[in-house]
């Protein structure tokens, strides 16, 4: 089975490659790059006028499987993966039961062979049960496929417990991600603690609760020596604490996600539940500093934390409503619109946050179209020009604070393993 | 001069943040006529005849469920009260379809209580009947808001200009942000102070003036309006005791000889006697505080009259 991608412009961020070029594909690897290539026996796709990227990685995701089925599920999930142009997602462990041994993890990866069209990765949990107590059985669920260890959804509040992770972690090394917000300062609250929580009532969480955590992380990675990725960082102060810490040579890196870049609490008001998430929408002095981190190599990675709830979980009073929302099929349209179309980011630094930064951060074998590379591969139509309607959304969870915006940017074709699974936008497997 | 139309009429109440100047004017102005009608030896008049308000209360509450019951009987209307104590969280029925029930049995206002700040937004944004919130967690609590600029129409004749001070628990109070909207809508100055862990960060953004010590904010205040406490929030670590708190914070009168020889004292009630306000000064001849219970009946009766007959039929003059 060949496949050629005539005319694309191909931009491949690790060779700096920006050129319009075919690539031939065979038995799922890429076997081929020039021009004029030519292959008699081949499907043809014509990409002229379209951008060729390594397969969109996106390295935050709740696939809720198993146990929470009418959140996500991996069938869903993973086509709304193809639809957002993601061929790759590594999937949290915050599941009924937590992911937090290696039968678990294997179960979850052999499930997602079967009902799975994109590639799916495993993180592991970091304590059992996600309990902040005792280390989960970390080198057995790494040693089965874990491509990280997280209590994501969860501070580890014990920073014994954490260091002990960090030291346990390094030696498969292998980083952990941490979701980075003191419980004691942001537990209560429900959405950023500011002038417009002020005005609604609503509690806040305080942007120090993300500063305190992310600093006591960072040092803990320091003291021992082992890597930590911070999850969707939110915060200016995040943003400052990482870049110093990057430049004494710490092993840090972090994401950031598209609504803490294209969104402020401002979303709140008239107290949309869409907008309510952990770590919280900032103001517009955090979202700065956020984009500058990104422009200046602070920030490595951008990642949705799609994190779907069924409708009526959502639809309730603000504050009993569940925080996270489905994000894997605006991601990508909404950094196009708001850091390509606005002149921040080039369409190649875009790739290289969304593809090559997370294949290095996990290790994976990706974020590089290159001869003998697995064919991974979006097509981008950067100015394709579209609304969000969560009605057509692949995803289970129809909450997105982007719906009815107008979005300039999006995936028209997603190759997994050399062959499409999403074509137009239509999921075609 | 010129005359304003207002008409409120199927428009939900959900907040002071949203109420326009005109709205506010035609609801304190129909209160006065209200007003004359509690006075009454017999006080059922037929004019919301035929309607019916159900008083939807996930919350305890005394004055305000029974001013609202008492107001919808007043003017003719038929009333049920649904008292359900604990949240629909507790409960196992979703909001929704709460409200979807209450809907479908023809009411024309539900006036709505909830722990949830949001609550009555949401509310209005699903169904049909006019929405009254009469209080959403520490949001909105807008016929409070209404009934406290009324009575400091009633004393001082005017709003604008004045200076009110607000002390205390800012940061749990939906009659606290009612307040500052309502207030600053209608030209008057809002001074607010309390402990500095009761004042919600970015709360100047309002528009009211911040103070580190009540004293400042009660100088030569013309309104003093005291805040609830409630003692859980010692417990939460939010001040050190009762006793400290009445000390440094609660309003006796030496603190409210700081304002203004004839400051007028208001509390929304119920009333910690002894913490945030001293009783001396809680029955003195500043205090409003009986008056304002009163008033509130005659903004309720006013506010259930609008949005349910138009109230196209009411002229303000602006």
């Amino acid at each position: 089975m060949k496949l050629l991608l005539k005319g694309g412009r191909v931009i491949s961020p690790p060779q700096n490659m920006d050129e319009v070029i075919d690539i031939l594909i065979e038995d799922g690897r890429i076997v081929e790059i020039g021009s004029g290539l030519v292959a008699k026996d081949a499907e043809e796709f014509d990409a002229e006028g379209l951008i060729v990227a390594p397969g969109l990685i996106d390295m935050h995701v709740h696939l809720r499987e198993p146990g929470l089925e009418a959140k996500e599920d991996i069938y869903s999930g993973t086509r709304a993966a193809a639809a957002g142009g993601f061929t790759t997602i590594a999937c949290m462990p915050n599941t009924k039961p937590v992911i937090d041994n290696a039968i678990l993890v294997s179960g979850l990866l052999q499930r997602a062979q079967t009902e799975g069209i994109v590639n799916v990765k495993a993180i592991g949990a970091l304590s059992k049960g996600q309990e902040g107590h005792e280390l989960a059985e970390i080198g057995d669920m790494i040693q089965s496929g874990a491509v990280a260890i997280s209590d994501d959804g969860h501070y580890v509040e014990s920073a014994k417990l954490f260091k002990n992770a960090l030291e346990y972690t390094g030696m498969f090394n292998k980083p952990i991600i941490s979701h980075a917000e003191d419980d004691s300062l942001a537990s209560e609250g429900v959405m950023h603690e500011g002038a417009i929580s002020a005005m609604l009532g609503l509690k806040g969480r305080p942007s120090a609760a993300e500063d305190i955590a992310v600093a006591r992380d960072i040092l803990l990675a320091e003291y021992t020596g082992s890597a930590v990725h911070i999850a969707h960082i939110s915060t200016m102060g995040s943003v400052e604490l990482i870049r110093q810490a990057k430049k004494r040579g710490v092993a840090v890196t972090a994401e950031v996600t598209p609504h803490h870049i294209a969104l402020t609490d401002e979303a709140v008001v008239g107290f949309d539940v869409s907008a309510k998430v952990n770590p919280p929408l900032r103001p517009r002095e955090h979202v700065d500093a956020l984009i500058e981190g990104l422009k200046d190599g602070t920030i490595d990675a951008i990642a949705s934390d799609h994190a779907p709830h069924a409708f009526e979980e959502k639809d309730r009073e603000y504050i009993y409503a569940p925080s996270g929302f489905s994000g894997m099929e605006t991601s990508l349209g909404v950094i196009i619109t708001s850091l390509h179309h606005t002149g921040i980011l080039t369409m190649k630094e875009i790739i290289e946050v969304m593809s090559t930064a997370p294949a290095k951060i996990l290790q994976l074998d990706g974020g590089e179209i290159a001869v003998g590379k697995k064919a991974d591969i979006t097509i981008i139509d950067s100015n394709f020009e579209w609304i969000v309607d969560s009605k057509k959304f692949y995803t289970k969870g129809k909450h997105t604070p982007f719906e009815g915006k107008k979005l300039k940017g999006k995936a028209v074709a997603t190759i997994v393993n050399g062959e499409f699974v999403m074509q137009s936008g239509e999921v075609v497997k | 001069m010129t005359k304003n139309q207002v008409s409120m009429g199927k428009k939900d109440i959900l907040g002071l943040q949203n109420m326009t100047v005109p709205e506010i004017e035609a609801i304190l102005k129909t209160a006065e006529e209200m007003k004359g009608i509690i006075s009454r030896d017999i006080k059922k008049v037929p004019t919301l005849r035929g309607k019916s308000i159900v008083n939807l209360f996930f919350e305890a509450s005394t004055r305000t469920r029974t001013s609202f019951e008492l107001a919808g009987k007043y003017l003719g209307a038929d009333v049920v009260n649904i008292n359900t104590g604990s949240s629909s969280l507790t409960k196992g029925e979703s909001l929704r379809d709460t409200l979807f029930t209450i809907e479908a049995m023809g009411v024309d206002i539900i006036v709505m209580r909830h722990e949830a700040e949001g609550a009555a937004d949401y509310a209005a944004k699903i169904v049909s009947p006019v929405i009254i919130n009469a209080g959403d967690g520490a949001h909105e609590h807008p016929t409070q808001g209404l009934l406290d600029m009324f009575t400091i129409n009633q004393y001082k004749g005017r709003l604008k200009g004045l200076k009110v001070a607000i002390v205390g628990d800012i940061l749990h109070s939906r009659v606290a942000r009612s307040n500052i909207w309502g207030l600053l809508k209608m030209g008057a100055e809002v001074h607010i102070a309390g402990p500095q862990t009761l004042l919600p960060r970015g709360i100047e953004q309002m528009g009211a003036f911040v103070h580190k010590r009540v004293e400042d904010a009660l100088d030569q205040a013309d309104v003093v309006n005291v805040l609830r406490i409630q003692l859980e929030r010692q417990k939460k670590g939010l001040f050190p005791s009762a006793r400290e708190y009445a000390r440094i914070f609660g309003v006796n009168s030496a603190r409210l000889a700081l304002a203004k020889p004839d400051a007028l004292l208001m509390h929304p009630g119920p009333m910690n006697r002894g913490l945030e306000i001293a009783p001396d000064v809680a029955y003195g001849e500043q205090s409003a505080i009986q008056e304002q219970v009163q008033n509130g009946l005659a903004v309720r009766m006013a506010a259930l009259f609008l949005v349910l007959m138009g109230g196209d039929k009411i002229e303000t003059i602006a």
